[in-house]
């Protein structure tokens, strides 16, 4: 016998061996898990629900804003002005239409004017939609206080909001002079009237929003030397039916558009506000995994460790007897990734089940917003429905995963340095 | 041939300033079959000789061969694969491991050794029903009482098939009747399987048993005599 016999210890013997380990102290490991459980379940509710609020004020923001994706002239987004507006709207309109995207494209006009009352001048924002069916239309309608809807092709009808009424003590039907300078420095002027006045409870939208049909607002682009026949507009907002395919078509909008004048954006680069709360928002949320996380290390290392420590005669038995080193690591580091993946399995079926059911159910924040449903020109919806996607589960499971096996290395180690003589006299 | 040969061994513990010095320059050889005892008042170096010879501990000076084995010489991995192939351990209490069934428990060095599922159950039983306990080899250890611990830890020292087996008080924590059941047990095994054992022991039924006594103080060979004919029991 020249060849060294070597120790072995099949898969199968190493899992049992660990499986029935950690059931050694029942209640201690039941402890552990249920206490890792709770609190991956709380972890994903409430990631659930920061996901979920966000991703309604995301989608109320892009139905109140410029779409999922929108092409308007370069250079508009650093700078604002009237006269950057796309000349021929029609011709860009058959071209968009010619991509057969999912969804729908929206020609708008967007200015910048003062709108006057005889009480009183302030700042506001025209924005000339296709009265009839875009999605603006669709948000703000069941928020009118009073007045109706504009009707397509009505070329003097306003709708304001709440807040410029009442600094412009204006009514329904009131004369509003829209003025808006011009690119020489000269200005030009129309008169509309209030056909409606909304209230969205969102100060951005309320004190300086004037919705208007395309005609109204088309005029003043005339102005600034745009031919009416071209159909001219400042940008066409796309409404995608399936949100997930964004890249898809914001990739398919670049090779489309002329480039040199023209820019595809996403609602990510639209509102560049928006996207910065919610990272700070979401902060908030990984600081409580942090803690979660940290509860579950301690876990799991005090669980293995005290049961290391109390095994080290055990231990030194197993080495007399010829269980090598490695072994000995493997085995104890067996039994924290059983754990490990129980804990993952269980924290699942808590933070699992709450989601369905507060996705399914929904969290009524109502009562404790009273006024903050507003931020960042959008709002979130009262009731949350929590969301999980399919990349924060790998997220979450590949991180608590990660944890729990990172909290077995230091017990494995601790036991596979026993040694038999000092383990024995104890 | 001498199975086993220990040449001045010396072993010198430093605690703090003090040295002591557990053994020194044993020399003795123990050939196949013995059954030998190792006695000696507390303190005069037993254990430590029984942990040199298995290779749990290295000695300070001498070496250690067990046939053509340079025990002394072995690394770390090779003497943990060694005392699994070559030797047998009976400690003097918790020899088992709890979460397994006694015949887990003598199967378990068996698994290490690889020996195929068919031959270590054959043999596992072979020598549970050996030392008597057939009829509780699926009970975990802590549903036998203490004898029946050590007669389980003796099954699995001899299923392992070892060329020696070393037990270090493996009737210490037995009352007189299962101290001297045990080492009766032993010593027909050793004749019918021709396995060496070295034990040692305070016990002077247990010593009895023995066929060769060697006794150890303040780490040196006092005496060392074979008995001509030691008590049998069966
Ligand atoms: N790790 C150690 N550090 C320091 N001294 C030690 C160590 N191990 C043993 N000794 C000393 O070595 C000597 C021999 O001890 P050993 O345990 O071998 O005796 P023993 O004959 O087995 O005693 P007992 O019958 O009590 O088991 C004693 O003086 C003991 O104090
Ligand atoms: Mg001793």
């Amino acid at each position: 016998m020249n060849e060294r016999q070597q120790s072995r210890l099949p898969m199968r013997v190493l899992f049992s061996l660990a499986w029935r380990n950690i059931w050694r102290h029942r209640r201690r490991t039941v402890i552990t898990l249920s206490s890792i459980a709770i609190g991956f379940g709380l972890a994903v509710l409430s990631i659930g629900i920061g996901d979920g609020s966000h991703n309604s004020m995301i989608r109320n923001a892009i139905k109140l804003g410029e779409g999922h994706l929108t092409v308007q002239p370069r250079g508009y987004l650093e700078a604002p002005a009237n006269y950057k507006y796309i000349a021929a709207g029609g011709s860009l309109a058959t071209q968009l239409a010619a991509l057969q995207i999912n969804g729908s494209v929206q020609p708008r006009i967007s200015l910048q004017v003062l709108a006057s009352t005889a009480s009183n001048s302030v700042g506001a924002v025209v924005e000339g939609v296709s009265a009839a069916d875009d999605p603006r239309t669709e948000m703000l309608r069941p928020m009118l206080l009073e007045g109706e809807w504009l009707q397509a092709g009505d070329e003097r009808g306003l709708l304001i909001g709440y807040g410029m009424a009442r600094k412009l003590k204006a009514k329904l039907g009131s004369k509003l002079v829209v003025m808006a300078g011009k690119q020489g420095g000269d200005s030009q002027a129309q008169l509309g009237r209030v056909r409606g006045i909304f209230d969205s409870h969102m100060d951005e939208l309320d004190d300086f929003l004037i919705l208007s049909d395309l005609s109204f607002a088309r005029v003043f682009l005339e102005g600034e030397g745009a031919e009416v026949a071209q159909q001219p507009v400042t940008r066409f907002a796309i409404f995608l039916d399936n949100e997930e395919q964004l890249a898809h078509w914001k990739q398919r909008l670049q090779e489309s558009i002329d480039q040199s004048a023209l820019v595809a954006l996403d609602w990510r680069e639209m509102m560049p506000q928006l996207v910065q709360f919610i990272v700070i928002d979401d902060a908030g949320n990984y600081v409580f995994l942090l803690l979660i996380l940290m509860l579950v290390v301690f876990g799991i290392v005090n669980t293995v460790l005290m049961s290391v420590l109390e095994r080290t005669r055990e231990f030194g038995l197993l080495r007399a007897l010829g269980m090598g080193r490695y072994h000995l690591l493997w085995l104890v580091f067996c039994e924290s990734l059983l754990l490990s993946l129980l804990a993952v399995v269980i924290g699942w079926l808590v933070g699992g089940g709450l989601h369905l059911w507060f996705s399914r159910h929904g969290i009524d924040f109502s009562a404790m917003m009273a006024e903050g449903t507003t931020i960042m020109g959008t709002f979130m919806d009262p009731v949350v429905f929590t969301e999980l996607s399919a990349e924060r589960v790998i997220q979450l499971t590949v991180i608590i995963f990660g944890a729990t096996l990172a909290s077995g290395i230091y017990p494995a180690i601790k036991a596979a340095r026993v040694t038999p003589v000092a383990a024995l006299r104890t | 041939m001498a199975l086993l040969r220990l040449e001045g061994i010396g072993k010198r513990y430093r605690q703090g300033e003090v040295e002591v010095e557990a053994l020194h320059d044993i020399n003795l050889s123990v050939t196949e079959g013995e059954f030998a005892a190792l006695v000696g008042p507390s303190g005069s170096g037993k254990t430590t000789l029984l942990n040199i010879i298995g290779g749990l501990d290295s000695p300070s000076s001498g070496s250690v061969h067990l046939n053509d084995t340079a025990i002394t010489r072995l690394s770390e991995a090779e003497l943990s694969d060694f005392r699994l192939f070559q030797l047998g351990f009976i400690f003097q209490a918790y020899n088992l491991v709890p979460v397994l069934s006694a015949l887990e428990n003598v199967e378990l060095v068996m698994v290490m050794q690889g020996r195929p599922l068919h031959e270590r159950r054959e043999r596992a039983e072979h020598y549970l029903e050996l030392v008597g306990l057939t009829a509780m080899m699926h009970r975990r250890p802590s549903a036998l009482s203490g004898g029946q611990q050590q007669r389980v830890a003796v099954a699995r020292a001899l299923a392992a098939g070892p060329r020696l087996v070393l037990a270090d008080e493996p009737t210490a924590n037995l009352d007189s009747e299962n101290a001297t059941a045990l080492l009766d047990i032993m010593h027909r095994l050793s004749h019918e399987e021709k396995t060496t054992f070295i034990f040692s022991t305070h016990d002077p039924r247990v010593m009895e048993r023995a066929e060769r006594i060697i006794t150890l103080r303040d780490g040196q060979v006092e005496s060392d005599e074979t008995v001509a004919t030691p008590h049998h029991a069966s």
